[in-house]
């Protein structure tokens, strides 16, 4: 037992000395540390699986064209098991003991208001590629994020289905967690604005693969089209099960659907659904050259949130590279203030997900594309923008 | 790193209290009990709300974030009247189960699963501590540790605790030496609540933020281990098993391995871990200590005298 | 006609929906009442069991699948997948129980329970890492459009769970109480010592309860497969809620869960419906419910209240 303490503190006692080194000077032969924050085990561990490719892709991509001024990123990847509890543990890890210049995360909006002011004290520049809260911006200076949200992409909807598509009738179904609720609310909100009639919400819980009572209960109340803002997996048991139970209406979705995984999950039900995501640039090279490099790398396809997560690093390597000068001895020095407004100009930036730019809080300006799925592909409708109150399209 | 260490050193108080407060019930009254997580979400969140919604400060909202867990501990604490072991280890899962639901779907009050962020620190000699402040994080914390630990000590080495252990030895037994088992066992159960809503309410204002999906089940069983692993009915093993199981969690990042290998064999050691202790000291790394109550009782005459 | 806020065409398609859940937790809830029956212990690692069989019929079943084979092969081979994952459950219920348990026999009741839990970590994240955290579609073996009954739908996959649960429940039941290994568990799980000196062998006794009611696991996993997908925390919560089950009809008791199983089916689809609140609330009407249940009969519904006698 006495061993086994004295072990145990021995170890942490090492562990605090071992790290005496200068912060923002990277002596040669060490590396420009970058963090990935996000769930990698547990229920929701597949969404950081997914993300943490790619910004092992960006990682990669960087060192291969020379990094800066010779130095080598390097990728620490933590997991927050999608949990605040374990999120604060793994920011201070890489705040205190990696001493990370940005980091790609927090996946869910939970996590990522949490950790946000400990990154934003530590001066690191944080890229949220998934957490869709509205309250996220506002966080600090060093807080970013590369998707949009919430409040945008359901405003859009709202207004989508009740003006362009004439739906006068609609039922939600929503998981309880972050991403799907806030999704609802907003998009439940702005459709009852529009003149839209919700006849029914209903709610499961995470982790949740059987929907059929809430599925029977929205067959009863007959709604025009059935709103699912979740994940892909509880999309594709959704899907099945309201064929199953002969539900037949239009059926439309958010950005969580826009994961390739749901033509394995899914096949034919995916047809014709019809969900809102980020709009694309017309024929984007970069995203089709990442898409090809990510299911040769990884053998599977990258989703939304993953494109995100890849430009979200591409983004914050590019400013410590530009921001960053070599000193005396051959160190390299970074400069956080520096890293931080150059990520802040980012304007118009050619992203696997569109072009990037930020707003004066560093949340995305973004146009929202109307996408559908069809034989196993997804394929882009229509695109807007929002002009204060309207709804513009652009052709 | 050093920030890194006083952070795990802050889980470790927290979770000490409720630990040390579960190990009143499981370790010294003999009641299985698998909701404590339960009563550390109804202290954070009452915590939370209190401090957001009704601009609260930090220490009463903690005392009643204590109590409010407490009234829920005498709840919980009836069906203890009949039911027994296994029987009653369910109506308690069932209870955490319920706490956790509750939160996610009461989103006028809680913010259902979005969790209620903002929370301000404590304001102590007129500073408000933010989760940075680790140090003096630490020193409230531990404080709460110690007078926990002191407070438990006093209860069992009087009166109280003798029933609670006969109770936990033999509950007929116990009755007929006209110890009123009912009284006892919902007091245990009151007791412990209060301590898991403290430091439920710690856990709030220390984190600054709280999120329903946290209080699972998962940490009801990590509370419980920690009780085990050290030794149940005996405070200080408790919080060594508390110490042991914290660090085993973060024992990658303590080493500075957790990028190096897949996130997946942080939890798969932690599983092993669990399973060699177990196997190779089934009884706690500690044990129980057997109270000599020839000296305690000399002790009180002692104190008495003068 | 209106029975408590249901419209009648929609009745009958909860019962269908509620039965087949509780067909589910009815099977996974046989494992944990027989190895509680025997121990008295919670096999907390039961869910991951069921987890890891079911990726073993899973791949399987995936590698040989083959569509235009034609419907024999198709089922063929999915009756295969069954038992291998029937198979694999039951090798690794008994070589975890040999492992982590066995050395636990004599130690303090919480010590099995907390190797448990430590086995079910282990378990999860193994398979994590190695199947990855994707759902995996498992392609049902027949044509599973549903069929109409009375205005309510039912899909022939539903109709499979609740025959197969049947015909499982019923040979388990003929095994136990007719078979001699039956009446030797039944003797085993009475009384150990006493067991063993009429010439049981305890520990064969023990790693056939624990093969059996890993073989059950896998089979529900496969039928929550089909329905549910394959992923490596597929097991958690069902197993959670079956052993919740397994408590209320009464531990140690094969009739008590399957009837606990089929309740707490009935009451995570109806008990939100009737009261026509949010399904997110499901869990709490059907805790509320159980708890309610253990106060009236403290030993689950199926047992005896044995008063305590000095």
């Amino acid at each position: 037992m006495k061993k086994l303490l004295a072990v145990l503190f021995s170890l942490m006692l090492l562990s605090l000395f071992a790290c005496g080194k200068e912060s923002d000077v990277i002596k040669s032969g060490e590396t420009i540390k970058i963090g990935f924050l996000g769930p990698m085990t547990g229920d929701a561990g597949n969404y950081g699986k997914l993300m943490s490719q790619s910004v092992k892709i960006a990682v990669e991509e960087f060192n291969a064209a020379g990094g800066a001024e010779g130095f080598n990123a390097e990728l620490i990847v933590e997991d927050t098991e999608g949990k605040v509890e374990k999120g604060n543990p793994a920011i201070e890890k890489l705040a205190g003991v990696d001493k990370v210049f940005g980091i790609v995360g927090a996946v869910f909006s939970s996590v990522s208001l949490a950790v946000a002011p400990k990154a934003e004290a530590a001066k690191i520049v944080m890229i949220s590629p998934s957490s869709t809260h509205k309250d996220l911006p506002d966080k600090g200076k060093f807080i970013f994020r590369d998707v949009m949200s919430d409040a945008l992409q359901a405003i859009v909807f709202g207004k989508y289905l009740a003006k362009i598509d004439n739906v006068k009738t609609v039922a939600i179904l929503y998981v309880k967690n972050d991403y799907s609720q806030g999704l609802a609310m907003d998009f439940k909100a702005q459709y009852e604005k529009e003149g839209g009639k919700v006849v029914a919400v209903e709610t499961a819980l995470q982790g949740d693969k059987d929907f059929k009572t809430q599925l029977t209960k929205i067959k009863g109340t007959n709604p025009e089209a059935l709103y699912i803002p979740n994940y892909v997996a509880e999309i594709a048991q959704i899907l099945e099960q309201a064929k199953q139970l002969g539900l037949k209406t239009k059926i439309y979705s958010a950005d969580g659907f826009s994961n390739p995984q749901i033509f394995e999950l899914a096949g034919d039900l995916s047809n014709g659904v019809i969900y809102t995501q980020a709009a694309e640039q017309p024929a984007s090279q970069i995203k089709k050259d990442f898409e090809a490099k990510y299911q040769a790398k990884w053998g599977e396809k990258p989703d939304a949130f993953s494109l995100n997560a890849y430009d979200g690093a591409k983004i914050i390597l590019n400013a410590i590279k530009t921001t960053s000068s070599k000193g005396m001895s051959g160190v390299l020095k970074v400069d956080r203030d520096k890293v931080r407004d150059f990520v802040a100009k980012t304007k118009d930036y050619d992203g696997a997900s569109g072009k990037i730019t930020f707003t004066e809080n560093g949340d995305l300006v973004v146009n929202i594309g109307i996408y559908t799925a069809e034989n196993k592909k997804f394929k882009q409708l229509k695109m807007f923008k929002l002009d204060g109150e309207k709804l513009v399209e652009i052709k | 790193m050093l920030n890194f260490v006083l952070l795990i050193f802050i889980y470790i108080g927290i979770y000490a209290i409720a630990s040390l407060g579960l190990n009143l019930i499981v370790g010294y009254t003999g009641l299985l009990s698998l909701c404590q997580a339960g009563f550390l979400a109804i202290g954070a969140y009452t915590t939370a709300v209190l401090m957001t919604a009704c601009h609260m400060g930090f220490w009463e909202s903690m005392i009643i974030s204590g109590f409010l867990a407490s009234l829920f501990g005498i709840l919980i604490g009836i069906p203890t009247l009949r039911l027994k072991g296994d029987y009653l280890a369910i109506a308690t899962l069932g209870f955490g189960e319920i706490v956790k639901n509750v939160i996610l779907n009461w989103d006028s009050v809680t913010k259902g699963p979005m969790g209620i962020n903002g929370i301000p620190g404590p304001s102590i000699f007129g500073t408000t501590l933010s989760s940075m402040d680790k140090p003096e994080w630490i020193v409230i914390i531990w404080v709460g540790v110690v007078v926990t630990y002191y407070f438990i000590r006093r209860i069992v080495r009087s009166r109280i605790g003798r029933a609670l252990e006969a109770i936990r030895e033999d509950e007929i037994a116990a009755s007929s030496m006209g110890i009123n088992t009912a009284k006892y066992k919902i007091g245990a159960f009151t007791t412990g609540a209060f301590l898991a809503g403290i430091a439920g309410s710690f856990f709030a204002a220390f984190n600054q933020s709280v999120a329903p999906l946290t209080f699972d089940f998962m940490m009801s069983i990590m509370i419980l281990c920690m009780a085990v692993l050290g030794g149940l009915g005996n405070s200080f093993a408790t919080i060594i098993g508390t110490i042991i199981i914290v660090l085993a969690s973060e024992l990658p990042r303590l080493l500075g391995i957790s990028h190096i290998i897949p996130p997946q064999l942080n939890q798969i050691l932690f599983g092993f871990i669990l399973v060699l202790i177990m196997i190779y000291r089934p009884q706690g790394i500690i044990g129980r200590i057997k109270l000599n109550y020839a000296k305690i009782v000399k002790e009180e005459i002692f104190d008495l005298e003068k | 006609m209106n029975l408590f806020n249901i419209p009648s065409n929609e009745l009958l398609q909860h019962l269908i929906n509620g039965l087949t859940l509780g067909a589910i937790y009815s099977l996974i809830a046989l494992g944990y009442t027989m190895v509680y029956g025997i121990l008295k212990f919670i096999n907390f690692a039961h869910g991951e069991i069921l987890m890891a069989g079911t990726y073993a019929g899973y791949y399987f079943y995936f590698f040989l699948y083959d569509p235009s084979k034609g419907a024999t092969y198709t089922i063929g081979i999915f009756i295969a997948a069954l038992l291998i994952a029937m198979t694999a459950s039951a090798l690794l219920g008994v070589i975890i129980e040999k492992f982590a348990y066995k050395p636990l026999r004599k130690a303090p009741r919480l010590a099995p329970l907390l190797s448990a839990i430590g086995v079910s970590i282990i378990l999860a994240n193994l398979a994590a890492l190695f199947f990855g955290t994707k759902s995996k579609k498992f392609e049902y073996p027949f044509d599973n459009s549903s069929m109409q009954i009375g205005g309510s739908s039912i899909t022939p996959n539903q109709l499979m769970i609740l025959a197969v649960g049947l015909i499982m429940m019923a040979g388990l039941k003929l095994f136990v109480d007719r078979s001699r290994l039956g009446k030797a568990m039944r003797a085993t799980s009475q009384n150990q010592p006493v067991a063993a000196l009429m010439g049981i062998n305890v520990n064969l006794i023990i790693s056939l309860t624990f093969a059996i009611g890993s073989a059950l696991a896998a089979v529900a996993g496969v039928l929550m497969a089909l329905e549910y997908k394959v992923y490596p925390t597929m097991g958690t919560m069902a197993g959670l809620k079956a052993f919740i089950a397994a408590v209320v009809g009464g531990i140690g008791n094969v009739n008590g869960a399957m009837l606990g199983g089929i309740i707490l089916g009935l009451l995570e689809t109806f008990g939100v419906v009737i009261l026509g609140i949010p399904q997110g609330l499901k869990d709490t009407i059907a805790f509320t419910v159980l708890i309610l249940i253990l106060l009236l009969r403290p030993s689950g519904i199926l047992m005896k209240n044995i008063r305590e006698k000095v």
